[in-house]
């Protein structure tokens, strides 16, 4: 974290919003709707994650917000733009009594599971809001979260759905939240997202360019959140779905021949109708 | 005359016993077994040893024939790489568990059994790694029972059970030769019947108990049984043995272990 005694933050000049809550209640997706309208220039972070899944898809689906690493920090804010808007995520492994957050003069946010009532989040918060289930833990004990980056790594696509249903469904421990970005050997990446409780594993197909052409050189990763978690076989797992140098290119080289055979068959449709 | 058909028992003592004693309490004359004896389980000594003290004919599974051949089967047998890593992990476990007596007698087991009209294969009478799928088109699949020359053909392999009837079926034949032109000619197969024993040892249908089929050759009547079993034991039992501990995750939630290939209809070519 940088030193905030260096910096002299004023309200004046922009928007600031810190957002708090348990893991899975719906933090980065209550800021994303804020992070739709470019009009502002819009600012994101996330204390304590160098390189983490939530950050790569605000970065992915969000290409106008700019990311602001903790080194970063202190300098970004005191150089804001006029009516800049920044949104602070804070992970369920922050202290909120800090000092060192709490120096942070900005509308504070909690999103907390409905049956709850009391917390260190309401404690904290401006403003409580319900999160739209219940299932997402209380604050009683404290979850462990698991992180691989797996950036340049391509996954097998039937293993990859083989090993997300054996971990959401328990196998190597409880998972409470899981999120995680992979790329595919068509060239395509996803966003992964499960949540204890809600039915389902969430696929959503990135916009971004296919890659096809070696090992993609931009962030994937995996993010869990539970409890008694088997990290060791987790990761061996994890890297048994991956696919080996001979394997990817193989693929790679098929998938380039179906898009430059598309982009043929667009071309010579192109000169049909141009005459 | 009241069979039991079994399949797909894949190392599991304690699904087998279990079936064994409900085929005992519904008063079965004579089982068969349509392989897999071996593979992902952890007892598959003890389970060659119970199917050979009782007799029962038995034909050859894939795992038993990788067993005695080694593991030649093409890659397009798993769904999946990281099925093809545990399914060689499992061969390579069973491969050094398994005593010599054993090998020579998964060896010796034929590819197809007949009792009158009733053939018996473990995957289809093509190959021990064809999968008949409920969902098949309905000539190939009248094409397996007319090629082995049955009304009823039992196999396993998919470890989900099921009956399908061929009702009906009107074959046209036409030769055609340079020098004369032949009528079409007209047959009408009778009915004919693929029953699916299901997996003692291995289920996929998403519980952890074993099934298996009976017919009376009387009333030609086929039910599938379920038969509860303590899965706990072979869980257990996988993990003291250094299997991976997903297969006891696997079998406890009936989830097996996805070795369906994306084709199933594919003959691996060996």
């Amino acid at each position: 974290m940088p030193d905030l005694n260096d910096c002299s933050l004023s309200m004046e000049s922009f928007d600031l919003t810190l957002v708090a809550g348990p893991p899975g209640v719906g933090k980065t997706t209550w800021i994303s709707q804020f992070l739709k309208d470019a009009a502002r220039p819009l600012f994101y972070l996330y204390p304590g994650a160098q390189a983490s899944v939530d950050l790569a898809r605000i970065g992915y689906c969000f290409p106008w917000v700019s990311i602001i690493s903790d080194d970063q920090l202190a300098r970004v804010l005191t150089d804001l733009p006029d009516q800049a808007q920044v949104f602070m995520e804070l992970g369920f492994h922050l202290d909120l009594e800090s000092p060192l957050l709490s120096a942070y003069p900005g509308r504070r946010i909690a999103i907390v599971p409905p049956g709850l009532a009391t917390s260190e989040w309401h404690n904290w918060a401006d403003e409580v809001m319900p999160s739209n289930h219940s299932q997402a833990s209380g604050a009683d004990k404290l979850p462990a979260i698991w992180r691989s980056p797996l950036t340049g790594q391509v996954f097998d696509p039937p293993s990859l759905d083989d090993v997300l249903i054996e971990l959401t469904g328990g196998a190597y421990g409880q998972v409470m939240r899981l999120k995680g970005i992979f790329e595919l050997p068509d060239g395509r990446a996803f966003y992964v997202d499960f949540v204890e409780g809600l039915p389902g594993i969430e696929y959503t197909e990135l916009k971004l360019p296919r890659w096809l052409d070696g090992r993609p050189d931009r962030f994937s990763g995996l993010e869990i959140v539970g409890r008694d978690l088997e990290q060791k076989t987790i990761a061996q797992t994890v890297l048994a779905c991956c696919l080996a140098d001979d394997v990817l290119f193989q693929y790679q080289r098929q998938y380039q021949q179906v898009q430059s055979e598309e982009e043929t068959v667009i071309e010579e449709s192109e000169q049909e109708v141009m005459v | 005359m009241k069979l039991a058909v079994i399949s797909c028992i894949h190392g599991n003592y304690e699904a087998l016993n279990a079936v064994l004693s409900d085929i005992d309490a519904q008063k079965a004359d004579q089982i068969y077994c349509l392989g897999d004896l071996v593979g992902y389980g952890p007892h598959p000594n003890e389970v060659v040893d119970t199917i050979r003290s009782l007799a029962i004919p038995t034909c050859q599974g894939c795992w038993d024939e990788d067993i005695v051949e080694g593991l030649n089967a093409c890659e397009c047998s798993y769904p999946s790489q990281i099925a093809e890593q545990r399914g060689k992990l499992a061969h390579e476990w069973t491969n050094s568990e398994i005593r010599p007596d054993v090998r020579e007698y998964l060896a010796t087991l034929p590819l197809s059994l007949k009792q009158d009209n009733l053939c018996f294969v473990h995957g289809s009478p093509n190959s021990q790694h064809e999968y008949l799928l409920p969902s098949m088109d309905g000539f190939a699949a009248l094409e397996r029972v007319l090629s082995v020359d049955a009304d009823v053909l039992f196999c396993g392999h998919t470890h989900v059970p099921y009956v399908r009837e061929l009702e009906d079926a009107k074959l046209s034949v036409t030769v055609k030769s340079p020098a004369q032109a032949s009528d079409p000619q007209q047959f009408q197969a009778s009915l004919k019947r693929v029953i699916n024993a299901g997996s003692v040892g291995e289920p996929r249908h998403g519980r952890p108990n074993a099934t298996y089929v009976l017919y009376d050759t009387e009333t030609t009547q086929v039910t599938l049984r379920e038969v509860a079993y303590d899965y706990e034991k072979t869980c257990q039992a996988i993990l003291d043995s250094g299997l991976p501990s997903i297969f006891a995750w696997r079998l406890s939630r009936g989830m097996e272990f996805a070795e369906r290939a994306d084709d199933p209809s594919h003959v691996c070519e060996r």
